[in-house]
């Protein structure tokens, strides 16, 4: 039991783990999908030719990403052996309906059992085909047959009440939704709080619904080019390395990295944080009311080709990179050389370490 | 007094990098040695060498995600940290390993 309880104290590292892999194949599962439906011209999609086959490409991504986040779920936890246990089990689930929650259950199940599986002892001669046959078939007959013949209804229908759900958020719901993203994903920049909002988002496209990536694509850039433009506006408010860290942020932001803002935040954060969290939740709201879609699990204006309420996006993120730098500035003095800002030590806490040795 | 260090971020583009440079930076301005390998999306960057793991007196692994090749570090001095806390608080933790490592002549 002491073992369980060490995999489990790490869950969301190893569901983290997962995510890290599956993030390049919703990227291009998205992007090569939506731009396959963006080239036809009209809202549908592709029925003949090239077009057709580009999106099928992205679909294949879309669809590989399931048993992918499962199947490193269970990596992080058992390593390789848990691989294919955690893949088919999430793809059998996945074809019951039990999508993104199947993937996760699957991946820690299949890494609890394998690891299990692992420390049973066998004779020196049985050793090779542990992990080439008993682990693979043993660990996928049981977790897969677990999600099969046991708990893949259960969750094929809490998944489909959850889209249900979001489908039917009536415009004052997902407002308070839109707001909720803007806050996380602003909060840590990138951290682990922005990277549960991400989760959801990658939930909700994997459901089918991209209203929730509109939002989160305009979230995740409002702190950094809402800082760049900051440091444009006032820039006697900042120092020399602070406006050249204004336009590498701006570029971040472009390409969808929140982590641009960081450098703001660490020098002064009682100010910075909160002027990013404001930006980003109004420009996630200005998002969800203008009903941007978006099917790329990714954000900023990179992804504009393959959004749809381009205009409307497009202002989301002025008007959240607006409020964010005339709120930072109208709570920032003007930087005079030779006083610290002794806000830095006090507002961040003491941080614990812990050596294993 | 030698550090290595391994940094992975779940997207593996931005903190990733970031966190190696400010542990870099916060080592450096205390004369500590530091290497830093990353584990970003694209894959293993400056890879530790089997003799700077042996060398090095602690070492640093972000706990976001799995660390590949945990392996190598098996018997060492490890201290784990939040790759957000390693991007802010650099100086911090070099300055509590370092006391924890004289405390301990």
């Amino acid at each position: 039991m002491g073992d369980l309880k060490v995999i489990l104290k790490d869950t969301r590292k190893h569901l983290m783990t997962g995510v890290s892999y599956m993030i390049p194949f919703v990227v291009a599962g998205g992007i090569l999908l939506a731009l396959s439906v963006l080239l036809t011209g009209k809202a549908g999609v592709p029925e003949k030719g090239m077009l057709k086959d580009l999106f099928f490409i992205g679909v294949a991504g879309f669809t590989l990403m399931i048993p992918i986040l499962a199947g490193f779920i269970g990596f992080s936890i058992a390593d390789r052996p848990a691989i294919a246990p955690a893949a088919i089990a999430a793809y059998v689930g996945n074809e019951m309906g039990a999508g993104f929650f199947g993937a996760l259950i699957a991946g820690l199940l299949a890494g609890i059992v394998v690891h299990y599986l692992k420390k049973i002892k066998v004779p020196n001669v049985m050793k090779s085909i542990m992990p080439i046959f008993v682990i693979p078939i043993i660990g996928t007959f049981i977790v897969a047959g677990a999600m099969k013949w046991g708990i893949g209804g259960p969750i094929a229908a809490l998944t489909a009440s959850l889209t249900a759900w979001l489908q039917g958020m009536q415009s004052s719901s997902i407002i308070l939704l839109a707001i909720i993203i803007g806050l996380m994903e602003a909060f840590d920049m990138g951290g682990p709080v922005n990277k549960v909002a991400y989760a959801f988002v990658i939930m909700t496209i994997s459901q089918g619904i991209y209203n929730i990536a509109g939002i989160s694509a305009v979230g995740v850039c409002v702190p950094p080019i809402g800082m760049g433009l900051a440091t444009l506006l006032a820039p006697k408010k900042y120092s020399g390395e602070e406006r050249e860290a204004g336009k590498a942020a701006l570029l971040m932001g472009c390409i969808g990295i929140t982590e641009g803002a960081i450098p703001f935040a660490a020098a002064d954060p009682l100010k910075v944080i909160p002027s990013i969290m404001v930006g980003a939740a109004a420009g996630c709201t200005s998002a969800a009311l203008f009903g941007v879609t978006n099917m790329a699990a990714w954000g900023g204006l990179i992804v504009l080709p393959v959004i749809t309420g381009k205009i409307g996006f497009v202002i989301s993120i002025a008007i959240g990179a607006t409020v964010t730098a005339l709120m930072v500035n109208a709570l920032k003095k003007v930087k005079v050389v030779g006083i610290e800002d002794t806000s830095k030590k006090s507002a961040s806490e003491e941080i614990e370490l812990s050596f294993e040795e | 007094m030698k550090i290595v260090a391994v940094t992975a971020c779940p997207s593996g583009v931005a903190h990733t990098y970031m966190s190696a440079e400010a542990l870099e930076r916060a080592a450096k301005a205390k004369g500590i040695t530091i290497k830093v390998e990353t584990q970003g999306s694209i894959g293993i960057e400056n890879r530790l060498t089997a003799e700077e793991i042996m060398e090095a007196d602690m070492v640093i692994l972000t706990k976001d995600i799995g660390i590949k090749e945990e392996e190598r570090f098996n018997g060492k001095k490890i201290v784990r940290v939040g790759v957000s806390d390693a991007v802010k608080k650099a100086d911090q933790i070099i300055e509590k390993i370092e006391a924890h490592l004289n405390s301990k002549k």
